[in-house]
């Protein structure tokens, strides 16, 4: 494992950076929970998911459709389960989880300027500091823990929320990630005539693998959004999760064209199968070597550099 | 002046490249040792001649006749199939193999033998005459020898490949491809005179009308059937002659076709349907055998009707039935449905005897260090399983046992047994002939390859510098190098190249689309950024610019599918638009009028004006009949009337001269005609005078179907213009682009997806050179697009900036030939090394040499004087 990162906001040599904000992350990389129970779990999650796809892949390979179809609820629960139980939810204070190295609390300047959009409550100290759910708008899923003392019921309602947040990214996901990957992988040059539902099928797998621990850790917050937009996120476990989906899909599309006439050679099965890799090696390395790292694009940098 | 080393770098890797080129190619493709001189009686040995069967022969061939035409239920051959039912057919499927074109298709009739791959290209450089057949032994050969006269009528190929062999003959050039009617006339004017004649012993006729349908309009064309029809009316007419006439009671006749043609009416590489000709051997006499057929039958999608035989085996077949030694060279088998026109037995073992003994000769030829001797037999025949030469010499070796055993007493219950036997012998020696690897020059590959090896790494300090400073674009070429030349050694992504630049341009897309979020733009000057339209323009490329190249290349990867995979499926050149054609001239007007409105705002004066709409709508009319000629099924019918109304009769040939001396005039003209600068800032993107007159050039030489691509490609080039590319990122992006383009208008790794179409524009005589030249132009228009839209791109650039431009261009360009090379040079024994690695050489070739060489280089050199002069003029000025 990875050594505690250097701090994401202190910036690099200012010289070749651009003057703008474009050097601070929107929010700060995203650690496993430091509990036993997340360690542990986050390891066994995508062992679990590899190990459940490679069994299941001569169904996928006899039936694509009807076997993504069959497994979706399966990898739904399972990620759900992922995220309660490894990542913090938006909202909920990071700071234990980062540790001393991150600077964001609720009660720092520093977040409230990250997140200025957001209502007043995130500002509220105290009160704030467990199962706090804010997706913006922040009209959204708001919870409020009205009794901050009690440790039992506050461990309930950060379950609670947990539980709500988690819902509430499985329907993001669901209802925009879904259509948006869908897109993707018709532009990047899935058929469009046909193959319709192996299209949806394959883009939800991605969008669970992909978009459901983004939307769980950030909420709608615009600026993150941005930046997955762009690429620009510094490397943890979720954005190299989400990452590593993509690219593993788009290396995928690599066996298609040979002529050895394989069922497997069928459209969505290779991708599909890039994305679980893609997506297991991308959680390990962004959280282990290249956390806290960027994919930089000037000209005279090198590739990825320490932020 | 200084001038940089790195720069000579540069130049001297660029001047080296031919002679790479140039020494490779020597050692891949050989002149292959044949056996000299011709074959006679004696010396075979013991055996004498068995009496021929036939007097004469009519040898009919039929450009790209698949077997399909003749035998399948929607034939126009009506006449020929009853033919086939009444026993006096005898029909075939002969396996063309590659390369299926006319020249070499031609060799393996006439000898009998496999010809090079060489010869596709001397078929194109049709001048050339060191491939002649004057001295090699053929049937035609023998048939002179023998004292007979030839008379030759159509294709002039074969008055290339066998100069003074004819009697009387006429030829007629293949390469007007959009003649479908003269060629086939010219031959036929010629028929009932010569079957009125008796002195010839051979009558040779090349129909090529069938071919260039093909090329033109597909297999499906509506041209077809009436072409099949009239071919029928031939075969009707020669044989009642044959019935009727005393002269030609002993007369066989052969119709066949020299290859078959693909899906898209192209041929040259190896599908089924380009590797499948029809064959039928006609005589009165084929009745008494009394074998029945049915016909027509069924489509086969496989094209193999009635039983498939090699091409080769009518050499030694002809050659029999003449009663004429068959020619050293061959490695045909006789056809054993023929052997039944000899009534003894002994008789046809003789026949097979002598085709045994001369593939034995071919045999020692091509294996002198193996005995073939029957007394020092050195391997064991009954001990496990034999491969190749083992195997023929077992076979042979049980021949002469069963030989020695009939002791040449009438045994005629050990004659099935030889028959059999002698089959089997002369069906293994064919095969181990034929696959036997052809000799290469091993030296000369080596030596290509390193002075390839030393033009990558001439550059290579240069890009390497390059590429280290400049972070994900410089990985992503590295990246794309590595890949394409990994590719280059399976064949499989050698047939689907076009899904490796796709599948690049994607990630490529990415690279600009997380590259612009991050830095900011401010390409155009604040005071031209004020005005609301800009900003709207700048907004939405700034956001939508990746995602609308997304958008608009998976538009393009569809429009021709292409390759080995895929190329059937839909698509919307081949299957969208022929239904919906109004989509489609839509879409072509918009192009041209894209192009003119592009050519309007370079100078705003009144004659300026005039001559680009005048010369916009002449290019479309020209292109209008084209298509009414060609094509007429893509037109509407609105259009086709208004053109038959019209325009008909008029002399395309004046008319695209005319269209392409003026679009080059516009260039000086836009030079004579003042510039109005005032207005000059209306202009969104940069262009030059060159480019939209090129545009539209280019336009003109590309197919109908493919003329809204250009659309596509002028959007591609606005988004660019706004993203603020540095130097290495345009080039790479020239790269990507001029590669993907050009499998967008349909081109491919395969001999067979050459496009001819417009590759005789404007042409009255046939000229190797400008037919050259107008062939490469319309098969790489894209490519040639986006080199001049690159350098338009990089007006402003510095002269640094341009020398790396040419460094990266000049280094992809070494390192993707070196890895051809390499792949053919270490995989010259693989089994698809004559199919996909040969051609992709090819191809290889023509980018380095005519893409880089001649199009880059030379748009460099351009801009270079153009822009020398530009300061001098200045300087002039001031």
């Amino acid at each position: 494992m990875a050594s505690p990162p250097p701090s994401p906001l202190t910036t690099n040599s200012a010289a070749s950076a651009p003057p703008d904000t474009s050097n601070k992350p929107a929010a700060p990389p995203v650690n496993i929970l430091p509990t036993q129970l997340a360690t542990t779990y986050s390891y066994i999650h995508p062992a679990a998911l590899l190990s459940a796809f490679a069994a299941r892949f001569p169904a996928l390979v006899n039936d694509p459709v009807s076997e993504m179809a069959q497994q979706l609820p399966f990898l739904a629960l399972a990620h759900v389960a992922y995220v309660m139980i490894c990542l913090p939810a938006a909202g909920t204070d990071s700071a234990t989880t980062t540790a001393a190295a991150t600077p964001t609390s609720p009660s720092t300047p520093t977040a409230a300027a990250t997140s200025s959009a957001s209502s007043a409550t995130t500002t509220t100290t105290g009160s704030t500091t467990n199962g706090n759910v804010i997706l913006r708008p922040g009209r959204v899923g708001r919870r409020r823990t009205k009794d901050s003392s009690s440790s039992s019921s506050s461990t309930a309602s950060a379950i609670r929320g947990r539980v709500v947040a988690s819902l509430l990214s499985l329907t993001l996901t669901t209802l925009l990630a879904t259509p948006v990957l869908s897109i993707l992988l018709i532009l990047f040059g899935a058929p469009f005539t046909t193959h319709h539902a192996q299209t949806v099928l394959c883009a939800a797998h991605m969008a669970i693998l992909s978009s459901l621990a983004l939307v769980y850790v950030h909420g709608v917050d615009g600026n993150v959004w941005k930046e997955v937009w762009g690429a620009k996120r510094p490397g943890d476990v979720v954005w190299g999760g989400a990452l590593g989906t993509c690219v593993g899909a788009w290396l995928g599309a690599v066996p298609v064209p040979l002529d050895w006439d394989r069922p497997w050679q069928a459209y969505p099965i290779t991708l599909l199968t890039g994305a679980y890799v893609g997506f297991v090696l991308g959680s390990v390395l962004g959280r282990s070597v290249l956390f806290g790292k960027r994919v930089r694009f000037e000209e005279g940098e090198d590739v990825k550099k320490v932020d | 002046m200084a001038i940089l080393p790195r720069s000579w770098a540069v130049i001297i890797a660029n001047v080296l490249t031919p002679l790479a080129v140039l020494v490779f190619s020597s050692g891949f493709f050989p002149y292959k040792p044949l056996i000299p001189g011709l074959a006679r009686f004696e010396d075979g040995g013991n055996y004498t001649a068995t009496p021929k069967a036939f007097d004469k022969v009519i040898f009919m061939v039929i450009d790209a006749l698949r077997s399909d035409f003749v035998y399948s239920n929607n034939s126009g051959f009506l006449f020929t199939q009853s033919l086939i039912r009444s026993g006096a057919a005898l029909p075939f499927t002969a396996y063309a193999s590659s390369p299926t074109v006319t020249m070499p298709r031609l060799k393996a009739i006439t000898t009998g033998s496999k010809p090079s791959f060489l010869d596709v290209i001397l078929n194109i450089a049709e001048s050339d005459t060191s491939s002649t057949l004057a001295y090699q032994d053929t049937w035609l050969a023998q048939l002179k020898a023998n004292g007979g006269q030839l008379v030759m009528y159509g294709d002039d190929t074969w008055l290339k490949l066998f100069p003074g062999m004819f009697e009387r003959a006429d030829g007629t050039t293949s390469f007007f491809v959009s003649d479908f009617i003269e060629v086939d006339n010219n031959v036929t004017r010629h028929v009932s005179t010569e079957l009125s004649r008796d002195d010839w012993s051979a009558f040779i006729m090349h129909y090529l009308g069938l071919d260039h349908i093909g090329h033109k309009a597909g297999p499906q064309s509506p041209y077809m059937t009436t072409k099949q029809q009239e071919m029928d009316s031939i075969v009707a007419n020669i044989y009642t002659s044959m019935e009727q006439q005393q002269h030609l009671q002993s007369t066989l006749f052969v119709l066949c076709g020299d290859h078959g043609m693909n899906d898209a009416g192209n041929h040259g590489g190896s599908s089924v349907g380009e590797t499948s000709p029809a064959l039928l051997f006609i005589s009165p006499k084929f009745q008494a055998l009394d074998i029945l057929r049915q016909s027509p039958t069924d489509s086969h999608s496989d094209f193999q009707y009635y039983r498939t035989v090699e091409q080769t085996d009518i050499t030694p077949t002809l050659a029999g039935l003449l009663g004429l030694p068959i020619p050293l060279n061959s490695l045909g088998v006789f056809i054993p449905e023929l052997l039944d026109l000899w009534e003894t037995r002994s008789q046809r073992i003789d026949v097979l005897l002598s085709n045994s003994r001369q593939i034995l000769r071919k045999m020692n030829e091509m294996f002198p260090n193996r005995s073939f001797d029957i007394n020092s037999m050195d391997i064991a025949c009954d001990s496990g399983p034999l491969v190749g030469v083992d195997l023929a010499l077992c076979a042979w070796f049980r021949v002469n046992i069963l030989l020695q055993n009939s002791g040449g007493a009438d045994k005629n219950d050990l004659y099935p047994e030889l028959e059999s036997a002698l089959f089997v012998f002369l069906k293994q020696a064919q095969e181990v002939i034929s696959s036997a690897a052809s000799d290469y020059d091993l030296r000369n590959l080596l030596l290509g390859l390193a002075i390839t090896s030393f033009v990558v790494l001439l550059p290579l300090p240069t890009i390497y510098t390059l590429l280290c400073k400049s972070g994900c674009a410089g990985a992503f070429f590295a990246l794309c190098l590595l890949g394409y030349g990994g590719m280059m050694f399976a064949s499989s992504y050698v047939e689907e190249e076009q899904q490796f630049w796709n599948w690049m341009f994607t990630a490529w897309v990415f690279c600009l689309h997380v590259r612009s979020s991050i830095l900011p733009r401010c390409s155009m000057p604040s005071q031209e950024r004020n005005t609301r339209f800009y900003r709207l323009y700048d907004l939405c490329y700034s956001n939508f610019g990746a995602l609308a190249l997304l958008l608009s290349h998976r538009v393009l990867r569809r429009w021709n599918q292409t390759g080995q995979k895929f190329a059937t499926d839909p698509d919307i050149a081949r299957t969208f638009f022929p239904s919906h054609r109004l989509i489609l001239w839509f879409l072509v007007i918009l192009t041209y009028a894209n192009t003119c409105r592009h050519l309007l705002a370079h100078r705003l004066s009144k004659l300026w004006q005039l001559c680009c709409v005048t010369m916009a709508l002449s290019a479309f009319f020209l292109k209008l009949s084209y298509v009414a000629s060609d094509s007429p099924e893509l037109l509407p019918e609105a259009l086709l009337v208004l053109w038959k109304r019209g325009f008909d009769g008029g002399s395309t040939v004046l008319f695209t001269r005319l269209v392409v001396v003026g679009i080059m005039f516009l260039i000086p003209l836009s030079m004579c005609i003042r510039n109005i600068p005032q207005l000059r800032e209306m202009r969104v993107v940069p262009s030059t005078v060159f480019h939209d007159a090129l545009t539209l050039f280019l336009v003109t030489q590309s197919r109908a179907t493919n003329i809204p691509i250009f659309l596509i490609l002028r959007a591609h080039a606005n988004i660019l213009a706004t993203m603020n590319l540095s130097a290495l990122e345009l080039a790479i992006t020239s790269l990507i682009a001029q590669y993907m383009t050009f499998f967008a208008f349909g081109g491919s790794n395969s001999i067979a997806t050459v496009d001819l179409s417009n590759a005789y524009n404007g042409i009255g005589t046939y000229n190797v050179v400008l037919v050259g030249i107008l062939t490469f132009i319309s098969n790489w228009a894209g490519p040639i697009w986006w080199v001049s839209a690159a350098q338009v791109l990089r007006l402003n650039q510095a002269r640094h900036e341009r020398e790396s431009h040419m460094a990266v261009l000049t280094f992809h360009m070494a390192a993707t030939l070196l890895s051809v090379m390499a792949a053919c040079t270490i995989l010259r024994s693989h089994l698809f090394i004559w199919t996909v690695f040969s051609p992709k050489y090819l191809y290889a070739m023509a980018w380095a040499i005519l893409n880089h060489l001649a199009v880059n280089l030379l748009g460099e050199v351009l801009h270079l004087i153009s822009s020398k002069l530009a300061n001098h003029s200045a300087v002039e000025l001031l």
